[in-house]
C-alpha cells in the first residue's frame, strides 16, 4: 500500500514538488491527472513555515517549504544518473544495513559527512529508488534538496530564496533551479580546483611586474610632516 | 563668408560622393541593395538617441544591420527593446563562491561581440589576498595552474551601474546616460571618444575602443540592442551593460548563465519577493568605494 502510494506520487509529480502528505491518497491520484491544477493549488497554499504534523499520525512529518519563498521548479536528473533506476539491481538483492566497505559499482569512499554519515542516512534501505528523510519518510532522487536541508538548513532556505545555488536563464517569469546535486557530488560534495581561463593581456607598452609596492613616496612620508608640528 | 561655406558644402558632397563610390567600387554589385551611399549620408546626420524619432530609430537599426552585413558579412537583428514598466536592476556577486574561474569574462566577449584581438574585457576579476581589500594590491593577471589559490580571494568587477554616476556627468556630449531601468548606457553614434568618463569613473569600467573590433563571423552574436552589443565603431569608449539585449527581455546576462558557481544574483531591485532583495535584506553586503557616493547598484556578500 505505503509503495504504491509513492509510485504514483511521483510519477505524478515529475515536477518539482510532490504534493502535500495532509491530502488523502485517493485525491493525490486525481492529482496526477490535473497535475498543471495541482501544482498551482500546491504553491498557492504552500502551507505552514515548518514541517506539518498530519492529522493522520502514521505518516510521517515533512518539510513543505518557507512562507512567502517564491515558487520554484527543479531540473530533473534522474536521466543523467547511470545507475537509476537503483531497484535494476537492488531488487534481486537483500537489504543490508550493516556498515561495510563496498565494493563494485559504487564509490567505495564517501567525502561527506567525515565518517558520521553512512549510505542509509541519505538513502532508503526498503524503496531503492527513493531517498530518506531523517523522520524516516522517503523522497524522491529528484527532491534532494529536502534531504541536503535536514543538516544544511541554512544553505536550504538560501537556496529557496536564491541567495544560494543557480538559477537557470532568466531572471524574470517561472523559476527554475538546479538541483543541490547538480553542482555538489553528494558523496563528495566539495567544489575541486580547476584552471582558471587565461589571463588578460597586458596593455601594449606596459609591463607586468610582481610585488611592486606603490603606495609609498620615498619623498613623502605623513609621520614626518606632522612631527614638525 | 557665405561663398566659403558654399565650398565646403561642396567639398563635402564631394567627398560623401567619392566615399559612395569608392566603396561601391570596391565591393561591386552588394548584396545588400548598395545602399551605402546614402547610408554614409544618414549616419553623417543621425541624431542623439534620445532625439530621434520612432522612424529614425528604426531607419538606424537597418543601417546598422546593414553595416554589419557589409563588415563582418553576419545578419545580425538589432534591437530597440524598451524599459520594463517598474523595474530597476540590481547585482550582488557572492565573493566567498567565486573561485576566480574567469567563465564570466569570456561569455561577456562573446555575449558582447568585443573584439578577439583587442581582448578588451569588460569584467576584471581580481585576486586579492585573503582578509586583505586593498584594490591598489590586487592582481587580475593571476595565472596559477588551479584556482583558487590558498589564501586568496576573487573580487569580480564590472560597471557598477551607479545610480549617481560620475561618467554621466562627464561627458561633455551627453552620450552617456541613465536609462529608467537604471542601466547607464552610451550610445557609440554620439560618443567622440573624448574619453573623459574614463577618467571620471572610480572603478575602471569603462574601456576604449582602440581598434575595430575583430570577431569571426561565425562568433558574431546577432541578438543586439542599440545601446548594449551591436558592432561598434573604433574610437569610442564602451562598457558593460547588463547585458541590456537579453535583461530587458527576462534572461540573465551573460556573466551570470556562465557562472559555474551561482555567485552572481541578479534582479529587480523595486521587487520585494526578488531574489536581489532577499540578499540585500539577509546577507552582510558590501559596495565598492561607497564612501565616493556614486550609490552603484552592484553589492557584493559573503555566506
Amino acid at each position: 500500500m505505503r509503495m504504491s502510494r509513492i509510485r504514483n506520487r511521483v510519477l505524478g509529480s515529475n515536477v518539482a514538488h510532490p504534493l502535500s502528505p495532509t491530502d488523502p491518497a485517493g485525491l493525490r491520484t486525481a492529482a496526477a491527472k490535473y497535475l498543471p491544477l495541482a501544482v498551482m493549488l500546491f504553491f498557492s497554499a504552500l502551507l505552514s513555515a515548518y514541517a506539518q504534523e498530519s492529522a493522520d499520525s502514521s505518516q510521517a512529518l515533512r518539510f513543505e517549504g518557507y512562507p512567502n519563498a517564491p515558487t520554484f521548479s527543479v531540473v530533473p536528473r534522474k536521466e543523467d544518473l547511470f545507475f537509476y533506476p537503483c531497484d535494476q539491481c537492488h531488487e534481486s538483492m537483500e537489504p543490508n544495513p550493516e556498515i561495510r566497505q563496498l565494493d563494485a559499482m559504487h564509490d567505495s569512499t564517501l567525502e561527506h559527512g567525515r565518517g558520521r554519515i553512512w549510505c542509509t542516512s541519505c538513502h532508503d534501505l526498503e524503496n531503492e529508488n527513493f531517498l530518506r528523510t531523517l523522520l524516516d519518510e522517503p523522497v524522491d532522487i529528484d527532491e534532494a534538496y529536502l534531504i541536503c536541508g535536514g543538516c544544511h538548513a541554512n544553505r536550504q532556505k538560501d537556496w529557496t530564496f536564491g541567495a544560494h545555488g543557480k538559477r537557470v536563464a532568466n531572471w524574470q517569469g517561472d523559476r527554475t533551479l538546479y538541483n543541490c546535486t547538480h553542482c555538489h557530488n553528494p558523496h563528495s560534495p566539495a567544489i575541486r580546483a580547476r584552471a582558471p581561463k587565461p589571463a588578460p593581456p597586458v596593455r601594449a607598452g606596459l609591463k607586468l611586474e610582481r610585488g611592486v609596492v606603490h603606495e609609498k613616496s620615498p619623498n613623502w612620508d605623513f609621520r614626518e610632516e606632522h612631527e614638525d608640528q | 563668408m557665405s561663398n566659403g561655406g558654399n565650398n565646403f558644402d561642396k567639398a563635402r558632397r564631394k567627398f560623401l560622393a567619392g566615399l559612395g563610390m569608392g566603396a561601391a567600387a570596391a565591393v561591386g554589385q552588394p548584396a545588400w541593395g548598395g545602399e551605402i551611399f546614402q547610408d554614409a549620408f544618414a549616419d553623417f546626420f543621425q541624431k542623439d538617441y534620445r532625439r530621434m524619432s520612432a522612424e529614425e530609430i528604426a531607419a538606424a537599426l537597418e543601417r546598422i544591420e546593414r553595416k554589419a552585413k557589409s563588415r563582418y558579412d553576419v545578419e545580425i537583428d538589432c534591437q530597440n527593446t524598451p524599459p520594463q514598466q517598474g523595474v530597476v536592476y540590481g547585482y550582488a556577486i557572492n565573493i566567498s563562491r567565486c573561485k576566480g574561474y574567469r567563465d564570466c569574462v569570456y561569455a561577456c566577449v562573446k555575449e558582447n561581440n568585443l573584439g578577439r584581438d583587442s581582448q578588451m574585457q569588460y569584467i576584471r576579476v581580481l585576486q586579492l589576498d585573503q582578509g586583505n581589500f586593498n584594490l591598489e594590491h590586487s592582481d587580475h593577471y593571476y595565472d596559477p595552474e588551479t584556482v583558487p589559490v590558498e589564501g586568496k580571494h576573487y573580487l569580480p568587477v564590472q560597471c557598477m551601474q551607479c545610480d549617481d554616476p560620475p561618467c554621466v556627468k562627464a561627458c561633455p556630449v551627453e552620450a552617456t546616460w541613465m536609462e529608467p531601468d537604471g542601466i547607464v548606457v552610451v550610445d557609440y553614434d554620439w560618443c567622440i571618444g573624448c574619453r573623459y568618463c574614463m577618467a571620471a569613473c572610480p572603478y575602471w569600467a569603462r574601456h576604449f575602443n582602440w581598434t575595430v573590433p575583430e570577431i569571426p563571423a561565425e562568433e558574431m552574436n546577432t541578438d543586439t540592442h542599440y545601446l548594449g552589443n551591436r558592432p561598434r565603431p573604433r574610437g569610442v569608449v564602451e562598457k558593460c551593460h547588463f547585458c541590456i539585449h537579453r535583461t530587458r527581455k527576462g534572461q540573465q546576462p551573460a556573466c551570470m548563465e556562465a557562472c559555474p558557481t551561482g555567485s552572481r544574483i541578479f534582479g529587480n531591485l523595486l521587487d520585494p519577493d526578488s531574489e536581489i532583495r532577499y540578499v540585500l535584506a539577509n546577507k552582510q553586503v558590501f559596495r565598492l568605494k561607497e564612501d565616493l557616493g556614486t550609490e552603484p547598484k552592484f553589492w557584493y556578500f559573503s555566506d
